[in-house]
This record gives structure tokens, sequence and C-alpha cells, in this order.
């Protein structure tokens, strides 16, 4: 018996509450960062990438009426937070799937753990990878000319809405990894995110868009966590730019970890 | 079947029905620049009012040469792929112990590359005409687009088949893609290079994509031009010199060691 199922088999003894299960296996997940890396770089390099090429190539979309940033990096920065807290919710995903192809998921469903631990673990650690993501982007943004009148507050909103959403991708992610069982689920769990993040206001406001993009984004709840997030850059908080998102994401969270909670029940035996 | 293009026929086809039975590699460079081409005029049609954008009708005309280019950047670097399953799974070297010339193996495979390339850039056109796209230069632009495509089809196919020649592992190929995905959001491909500053502006005027991008642009929006045309080809075609002349290496080496 490997020493991590030692560890989960010995948290119900240890007061051993879903809360303490939940713990060590975000424990377990978060270790993984400084032992592989390369699970992890993704998140911190792609948002990075998002905020160099779009605030350069797009610079000039600020001069267009309605845009409510003087500098494009203010509009984007915030955008690839959030894209990099969803992608810290991915790769927890891949975890999971990787563990499940591995056999070492069997061996956690045999241990006397409630089984909603075994997503809410990686829900957890969901929320804590896109921490350094969080930090280390908004620091290079801001060491790259974006502004952030809305100060402290500003940058506290942006940080619920990246935690928020780490866990709304997470849970769709795991979801996705329960019930196909494979690494083959990384390309369904990328494309959903990907599709909800881009269909939103993530390039441009909504005053700006045309067609289509319009009355999708216009319904998308991204846009309204982007507009939590962004508040911070535009200017000062309001309850009134606040709530939607707060809505958006409560109901997200909720309804993402349901769908992974259900997911346990595609195991048969 | 000994020698000239009897085998380099049919390692074309067989490359090309690789392609076909791979959905998960066709799928995703047909629909990602369909996808951000959608996204884009949705998102930045209000731009080409802006002070400096080229006179266009609308973003549309301006996204047709990128949403090719990257289409086409997305589907060569399958070929590499497909080598590097060759080499893993054995059938490389039995092609190798077969009496086919061995530049057949290297030409075949890009032979795929270049009517996948085809293939991309007809049905791009197509679809965005569909949608409104109108090219000034009428029918030799098109044809121009679709011969620079099949160059640079086998250009960046090359620089695969290269790759995976060298290192034999279809993980190595797939972790190369970043890097024209790169040079693509460095580059004027998706927003004039008059209207950027500082030095993404500089990054996007050394950038040879942009070079490329524009070329096939400017016989979109402005009208079929030799000059242009000799620009795209150019670039496509310097890359696939340099790009050939490392794979013909790899293989060298590849058929030394085999």
């Amino acid at each position: 018996m490997s020493a991590a199922t030692e560890t989960v088999r010995a948290a119900p003894d240890e007061g051993g509450s879903l809360a303490a299960v939940t713990a060590k296996l975000a424990g377990r997940s978060l270790m993984l960062i400084p032992r592989v890396p390369s699970t992890f770089i993704p998140s911190l390099v792609f948002p990075i990438f998002l905020v160099v090429a779009f605030s350069g190539a797009f610079s000039a979309l600020v001069k267009l009426p309605g845009f409510p940033v003087p500098k494009m990096i203010d509009w984007v920065l915030p955008m690839a937070i959030v894209q990099g807290a969803a992608f810290a919710g991915i790769t927890t995903g891949l975890g999971v799937a990787r563990d499940l192809e591995g056999g070492f998921f069997d061996r956690l469903r045999l241990a006397p753990v409630r089984p909603t631990a075994l997503v809410t673990g990686p829900l957890l650690a969901a929320a804590g990878r896109s921490l350094p993501p969080y930090l280390i982007v908004l620091v290079v943004g801001l060491l790259s000319g974006a502004r952030m009148p809305g100060g402290i507050p500003g940058a506290l909103v942006l940080l619920v809405a990246s935690v928020g959403i780490a866990i709304v991708a997470g849970g769709w992610a795991v979801g996705l990894a329960l019930r196909i069982k494979s690494m083959q689920a990384a390309p369904l769990m990328q494309v959903g995110v990907f599709l909800l993040i881009f269909l939103s206001t993530a390039q441009v406001p909504l005053s700006v868009m045309t067609g289509w993009l319009h009355t999708v984004a216009r319904f998308n709840p991204m846009t309204y966590v982007l507009a939590l997030g962004r508040q911070g850059f535009i200017g000062g908080l309001t309850w009134h730019e606040s709530w939607p998102g707060l809505l958006a994401l409560g109901a997200g969270c909720v309804l993402f970890t349901l769908f992974a909670v259900r997911g346990l029940r595609s195991f048969t035996d | 079947m000994r020698g000239g293009w009897g085998p380099v026929l049919a390692l074309s086809k067989r490359s090309v029905v690789n392609t076909i039975r791979q959905p998960q590699f066709v799928i995703p460079s047909l629909f990602f620049p369909l996808f951000f081409a959608a996204l884009n005029v949705a998102s930045f049609n209000k731009s080409i009012g802006l002070p400096g954008f080229p006179k266009v009708d609308s973003f549309l005309d301006f996204m047709l040469a990128a949403t090719v280019v990257q289409g086409v950047l997305f589907g060569a670097t399958g070929g590499g792929n497909d080598m590097a399953v060759d080499i893993q799974d054995g059938f490389f070297d039995r092609l190798v112990a077969s009496p086919v010339p061995r530049w057949s193996i290297l030409v075949g495979r890009l032979g795929g590359a270049a009517a996948l390339g085809a293939a991309q850039a007809t049905l791009f056109t197509g679809i965005m005409v569909l949608f409104g796209a109108s090219i000034k230069g009428g029918i030799p632009s098109f044809l121009a687009i679709v011969v620079v495509s099949v160059v640079l089809a086998v250009a960046i196919g090359g620089f695969a088949v290269a790759l995976a020649l060298r290192s034999g592992s279809a993980e190595a190929v797939q972790a190369s893609f970043p890097i024209f995905f790169i040079s693509l959001f460095l580059s004027s491909a998706f927003f004039p290079r008059q209207l950027m500053h500082g030095w993404f502006k500089t990054a996007a005027t050394y950038n040879p994509i942009s070079w490329m991008v524009e070329g096939l642009r400017n016989l979109v929006i402005r009208g079929f031009d030799l000059g242009q045309v000799g620009r795209a080809l150019a670039v496509s075609g310097g890359l696939g010199v340099v790009s050939i002349t490392l794979a013909s290496l790899a293989l060298r080496s590849r058929v030394r060691s085999a």
C-alpha cells in the first residue's frame, strides 16, 4: 500500500471528517506542483502569453467608442488571470483522469472515506492551484504597465473570480474524468472552458461586439464573472457590477460540483 | 514500384488516408481557425473604422488570409506526428528495408501535407466567401492563396517531419506546435501592423509570418498582384527550403541508424 493511500486511510481516525479527507487529497494534488511542474506551467505560461499577445496586437481597440479602459492590457489582464485559474481547474481534472488510468483512484474508492471527498479534494486543490497564476500573472501585468485604480478591493474581487472559476472548471473537468475515465477526456475539458471564456467579453466589451457574439456573450455567465473581476481595473467597486458575477460563480460552483459528484455514480462495482 | 514516383504517390495517398482517419487531428485544424475567424469578426468588426485600418468592406475580408494560414499551421504538423508514429510502431524500419527510394519516404509524407493544405485553403476560402467575404483579386488571387498554402504546408510539414525523424517521438512533434502558434500571434495576422505600437509592432514587422499573411491579405483586399504573390511565396518557399534541408539531413541520419 502506498504512503498516499495510507495517508487517506488514516484520515477518519484523525477526526476524519469529509473536511479532513478533502484537505488530505487536496494536499496530495498540490504536491504535484513542485514535483511535476509540467502539470502546472501551462496555467502560468498561457495567461502571460495572452497578456503579451492580446495587449500588443489589439492595443488600438481602446480608441473605439465605449471601450472602458485606457490601455488594452487593463482589459486583457483580468481575463488572462481568470483563464489561468480555469487551466488550474482543468489540470486538477487531468490529475483525476491520471489516477483513474493508473488505478490509484480505485484504491481510494476502496478506502473507508466518504466518496464525496474524492471530488471535494480535487476541487479544493483546483482552488489552491489558481493562487500562484493569480499572483504571478497579476504582478507581471502590473509591472508591464497595467493600472488598477480599484486597488486592494479590486485585487480581492479578481481573486474571488479566479478561485470561483477554478472550482467551476475543476468541477467540469473532474466530472468528465469520472465519466470518461481516461486522459482522452482532456480535449473535451479544454474546449468546454475555452468556449465558455472566449464566447464572453474576453476580448472586447459588449458595446464593441457585433452580431451573434453580442447575443451569446450577453447570456454567457462568464461575461458577468469577468465584469466582477475587472472592476478594479476600470474604476471602483460597485454592487451593481458585483452581484451578477457573484451569483454566476455561486451557481456555477454548486452545479459543477454536483456534476462531478454525480460522476461517481458511473462506477457500477 | 522500385523507383520513381510510384512510391511517392502511394506514400502520399497513405498520408492523406492517415489524416482523414484521425478526426482528432483533422477537426481541430478545421474548427479552430473558423471559430477564431467568427469570433474575431464579431469582436473587431467596428475596428475597421479606426484611422490607419486598411480599406476593407468588413473584418471578414481582413481575416481570410490569417484563417487560411492558421489552418495550415494547425494541420501541417500532423504529418510529422504520423511520421513519429511510423517510427514508434516499426513501419518506418520496414519502409527502409523495402526497395523504395529513400527520398520517397520524405516526399510522400510532405505530399500528404500539401494535399491537406490545398484542401484547407479551398475549404476556408469557400466558407468565408459564403459568409460574405469578397476577394478583390477574384480567381487568380484564390489560386495564388491555394498555391502559397500548399508551399507553406510543405514547409511546416518539413519542420515537423525533421523533428519526428530526429526524436522519433510523437509527443515531441506535438510539443513543437506552440512555436508556430506563438509565431502567428506575434505577427500582423489578426490586426494591422499600422495600428500596433512599441516592441510588439517591431516584432510583428520582423516576423516573416507577417510578410506572408500581408501578401496574401493584399490579394484579398486590394486585388491580384504578382509582387504580393512573390512576397508570400518567398517566405513560404524560404521556410520550405530550410525545413526540407533539415528533414533530409534527419532522414539520412535516421536511415543510417536504422
